[in-house]
């Protein structure tokens, strides 16, 4: 078994890692534009309970968050699937994280726009809908790259529960074939690779929706 | 009947009044000008005639209807009252065409083609047609004034708003922005100009009203206010500015 054997290996669970990362990301962008959108519009006085979560969510490690929804709900009768439970937990931590990175980019939107839109007769939705939001995404490009890094960083913990993803595979071609510099170090490029194309997308992105006079690319 | 009155105008900042106690006409087809030094009141009173300040006592009638109430509607208030900003206030994410369409889209339920036909007759109007898909970035200071004016056409307002629109243009396109809005004073659009550019008061308005400390001093021609009013402040304030 050489290198690339191994390497063919471990991408059985490219797909599962690929899966975690996007499903837990997707959970945070969600939550994170949720959070950041109510405390904008200061919904019902959301404010208080998003500082809340927000600072509850940024405090607790991932790994103890996602035993405690996957190993202590069953307990109280709510058993929840592994991918799930990531979500649960990454995804909820990663938000927690993109709302305060939403939050910095909300308030990078030239406040003047937003007078200009009531003034024209907008809602404070609709404000935030045309005007906030497609800015705020643009200055939010870099901090989301960063979280996006960190959630697939992450991901290997979704093998305590269960998901065979790259270092799930990993641990087992390892302690069969007791090359463990091998398999880890083909698990370091397989990781690298996702990070770079996942980069690579969002560059793309950034390039699609690019507009003159925003500093983001 | 006059389109906006304005009786004992009170805004207060806490203990601080910012207008106290004004009055004043604006007729239809008129350019009402009001000048005065900064911070004497004359963005706080745009601001609250479309209610993006409420204003602590006193009344605004627009068309015969008290908008001071409380039961106004005042997004279908801002939708009747343009309103172009110092600052121009372009959506900077969106280009020229989608700065102007955006509001007809989305507050006149427009569809895109239709949006896009009105954007399009405003800006050829405003003389920006070869710029409708550049940016405000790509802009001059003068063409984002040109912008700001066509958006807030689009919406075929009753009288449009306008706060210290050359304050932030150079001389040459203070000269234009002038020369516009005299043009569509030609086409009976009701325009109230805020400015402490005594230029651009003496070509768009014969007569201009002057503000200081949220009072009223004095409404008179330029030359009247700078060599013959009995107010030496105001004599002063025209004095000084030409």
């Amino acid at each position: 078994m050489n290198f690339f054997d191994i390497i063919g290996l471990l991408a059985v669970g490219v797909g599962q890692t690929l899966l975690v990362t996007l499903a837990c990301s997707a959970t945070g962008m969600f939550i994170g534009m949720t959070a950041a959108g109510l405390r904008r519009i200061d919904f019902f006085g959301a404010k208080f309970l998003l500082n809340f979560y927000s600072f509850v969510f940024r405090g607790i490690p991932v790994l103890v968050l996602l035993f405690l929804v996957y190993f202590g709900l069953p307990g109280m009768g709510f058993k929840v699937p592994p991918l799930l439970a990531m979500m649960l937990s990454l995804g909820l931590i990663s938000g927690a994280y993109l709302a305060e990175v939403f939050r910095g980019a909300l308030d990078s939107v030239d406040g003047a726009e937003v007078l200009a839109a009531e003034a024209m007769g907008m809602s404070r939705l609709q404000v935030l809908i045309y005007i906030e939001l497609p800015q705020m995404l643009r200055f939010a490009v870099p901090g989301m790259v960063n979280e996006f890094t960190t959630v697939l960083k992450y991901s290997p913990f979704a093998y305590t529960v269960g998901i065979p993803e790259i270092t799930k595979q990993a641990m087992t071609l390892a302690s069969t074939t007791l090359r463990g510099i091998e398999v880890y170090l083909a698990v370091g490029i397989l990781y690298f690779a996702i990070y770079r194309t996942l980069l690579l997308g969002v560059q793309w992105l950034s390039f699609k929706y690019r507009v003159p006079g925003f500093g983001a690319r | 009947m006059a389109l906006i009155e304005i009786r004992d105008l009170v805004k207060k900042f806490d203990d601080k009044r910012v207008l106290d106690g004004v009055c004043m006409d604006v007729v239809e087809g008129e350019v009402k000008v009001v000048m005065g030094s900064s911070g004497c009141g004359k963005s706080t009173l745009l601001r609250c005639i479309n209610r993006l300040i409420e204003p602590s006592s006193g009344t605004i009638t627009f068309r015969g209807q008290n908008i001071t109430d409380s039961s106004t509607d005042v997004r279908a208030l801002r939708q009747s009252i343009g309103f172009v900003f110092q600052q121009f206030a372009l959506y900077r994410h969106l280009c020229v065409l989608d700065n102007i369409t955006l509001g007809l889209r989305k507050l006149r339920g427009m569809s895109k083609l239709d949006a896009q036909a009105k954007a399009l007759h405003e800006l050829a109007r405003l003389d920006m047609v070869e710029h409708c898909e550049q940016y405000p970035a790509q802009l001059s200071g003068g063409q984002k004034q040109r912008v700001a004016l066509a958006r807030a056409l689009a919406m075929d307002p009753a009288v449009i708003l306008l706060d210290e629109p050359t304050s932030a243009l150079d001389p040459v396109m203070s000269r234009e922005v002038g020369q516009l809005i005299n043009k569509l004073r030609g086409e009976n659009v009701t325009m109230m100009c805020v400015t402490h550019d005594l230029v651009l008061a003496g070509a768009i308005a014969d007569r201009v009203t002057f503000l200081d400390k949220g009072v009223i001093r004095a409404e008179e021609t330029i030359a009247h206010l700078s060599n013959h009013h009995a107010d030496e402040q105001v004599r002063a304030f025209f004095g000084s500015a030409a």
